[in-house]
């Protein structure tokens, strides 16, 4: 089980991360969601002890009990791949392109499991096989660019299975990837989870790879939840104007169309301000349509999942 | 396929002459190695000397055959040793960073303050003239170079995503360094220790011209051009013959380094 407790990373004045509480329980599938610079993968790093060198990490994080909060890269080194795995964004980037594929997935075995080479590209192959790659064993010999962008992401999410981990990140896996493909990585990844019960966090900004792979939803904005709670009802019923804002710019093909002429598809107006000019308040202060007088200068209590000022006394 | 250039092809050619000169030294030469002929001294070019015969009557075409063997044994230890130590203290240096990086650079920016060949001198002078110390000190000058270049390449490619990936995954910076870091900094290096071939060429010929190197009776094209050096004026194809093979040699190494990194730098490649 992993924890967070008003976890924050900050670099300089600048908050990357502010207050994220958070429990992973095993076979958990949680989906982050949030624009480009609210956190998301900074997220999915401080769970793993890579934040960049410069980030200061503060509050509290444990993996099965331990404090990791301070801990040194060797401190986190066993726990990668074993605890916490991640898969990336970009899968032909994320393989050495000089390294065949089945030697990437082996090394980590190799490493950690003490196998020889042998036992290592073995359960390479069986990886291979449970991430559903067609040929298996010919694709323990080829190169990353000798397979397509599902295959290879297939490899990495195999990596990342190597060591049996407690919790998969999955840092936009799906972005780089055609719809149709985009898809099915999406259902392994589910399944995955489920048969190993293992605990997955779908990081994306695609809601509708979101609503199918997971059952818990974290909506971030400028590195702080602005909402949690279970997926389906969060995206049904979203409380926070962030989430109601993110919902509505979803581009749907009948609403799209809706009376028989194109309709502009609605955005929340303004872009993410950078990280040192976030109001110390609610950090949607500025773009929010609903804003109040204080909303800027206090942060706002989490009420019921959803961290606003309007929710406040009851009154949504 | 995109045409390759002359550089490199010239460069290679040239290499295959003095490489394949050198090893058809060890199945073949045209007379025994060492073989005196006192009374057939300072012979023309004929059937039997084809480039004639020197001082001693020693076949030049033997000699300069032997004299190409050790250049590139001597070149081939030098640059291997020194390339192995110094592409392992950059890996090294890259891989820890802060303090002790800083460390291993300076002190071989240092090193680059002495003029190469002056340097190899005087640790050959210091450590006793002899072929092996001539091998060592060779070696020694290498080291900084492979250093600085490892470690300028190594840098770069932490910073890759499959490096953060294969971090993700447990790995540590030795065995990140080892699996992914050395086989994508081998291109840089290779291109470097073909260069440095050739500087390696003339360090030997410089060394053996002086003393420090090839001891008699062992044949170097350097000490061949010294022992030729008093008797220009008799026997001026006594010094040009080794001169020669000397130039092809770097020329040829120079080149085909230079062309490897035309070839295998994308950032050369964009601007031709």
């Amino acid at each position: 089980m992993i924890e967070t407790r008003d976890l924050s990373v900050g670099f300089g004045a600048a908050q990357a991360l502010r207050s994220i509480a958070l429990t992973i329980r095993p076979g958990a599938r949680i989906g982050v969601v949030g624009e480009s610079g609210s956190g998301k993968s900074m997220l999915g790093l401080s769970l793993m002890g890579m934040t960049p060198d410069a980030a200061r990490v503060s509050g509290s994080l444990t993996i099965d009990g331990h404090q990791m909060i301070a801990a040194a890269e060797d401190d986190w080194r066993p726990l990668r791949a074993r605890r916490v795995a991640m898969i990336f964004q970009e899968p032909m980037a994320a393989l050495n392109p000089l390294k065949r594929v089945g030697d990437i997935v082996a090394e980590p075995l190799q490493v950690h499991e003490n196998l020889g080479r042998e036992a290592a590209q073995s359960r390479a192959l069986d990886l291979f096989r449970e991430v559903g790659l067609p040929d298996p064993e010919a694709r323990l010999r080829q190169f990353p660019h000798e397979l397509s962008g599902g295959q290879r992401q297939r490899v990495l999410i195999a990596l990342a299975l190597a060591c049996d981990p407690d919790l998969l990140i999955a840092d936009e896996p799906t972005t780089a990837l055609d719809a149709n493909v985009a898809l099915r990585v999406t259902e392994l990844l589910v399944d995955l989870s489920q048969q190993r019960n293992m605990a997955l966090m779908f990081i994306s900004h695609d809601l509708t790879a979101v609503a199918r792979a997971t059952s818990d939803l974290l909506v971030l904005y400028g590195g702080t939840v602005v909402e949690q709670g279970p997926t389906d009802q969060v995206l049904a019923n979203p409380r926070h104007p962030y989430t109601q804002g993110l919902l509505a710019a979803r581009p749907r093909a009948q609403a799209l169309r809706a009376g028989g002429t194109r309709r502009r598809l609605p955005t929340i107006p303004g872009t993410v301000p950078p990280l040192d000019l976030l109001p110390a308040g609610c950090r949607f202060a500025g773009r929010c349509p609903l804003e109040l007088p204080h909303c800027a200068g206090t942060i706002p209590p989490m009420v019921d999942g959803a961290a606003c000022h309007l929710l406040v006394g009851g009154a949504p | 396929m995109r045409r390759l250039p002359a550089n490199l092809l010239i460069g290679a050619v040239l290499v295959a002459l003095v490489v394949g000169f050198a090893a058809l030294s060890l199945v073949w030469t045209p007379h025994p190695e060492g073989v005196l002929n006192i009374r057939g001294k300072f012979a023309p070019p004929s059937g039997i000397y084809w480039l004639g015969t020197d001082q001693l009557g020693r076949d030049l075409v033997t000699q300069l055959m032997a004299g190409a063997r050790n250049s590139m044994t001597v070149a081939l230890i030098a640059v291997m040793l020194g390339g192995s130590i110094g592409t392992f203290l950059g890996l090294l240096a890259s891989a820890i960073g802060g303090w002790i990086e800083d460390l291993v650079m300076r002190i071989a920016d240092i090193s680059f303050a002495f003029p190469t060949l002056l340097f190899a001198i005087m640790l050959a002078a210091v450590l006793g003239p002899s072929l092996q110390n001539a091998v060592l000190a060779i070696a020694f000058i290498n080291i900084p170079v492979f250093a600085r270049v490892s470690r300028a390449a190594a840098n770069q490619i932490w910073t890759r995503e499959y490096v953060f990936a294969a971090r993700a995954a447990g790995m540590g910076r030795f065995a990140i360094s080892r699996d992914h870091i050395l086989p994508n900094i081998a291109a840089p290096v290779i291109v470097q220790a073909t260069i440095e071939f050739a500087v390696a060429i003339l360090a030997e010929a410089a060394l053996s011209y002086l003393g420090l190197g090839a001891q008699p009776p062992a044949s170097s094209w350097g000490r061949m051009l010294s022992e030729a050096q008093t008797l220009m004026y008799l026997a001026p194809q006594l010094a040009l013959w080794p001169g020669l093979c000397i130039v092809v040699a770097v020329l040829g190494f120079g080149l085909l380094g230079d062309g490897l990194r035309d070839v295998t730098d994308p950032r050369l490649a964009r601007q031709r």
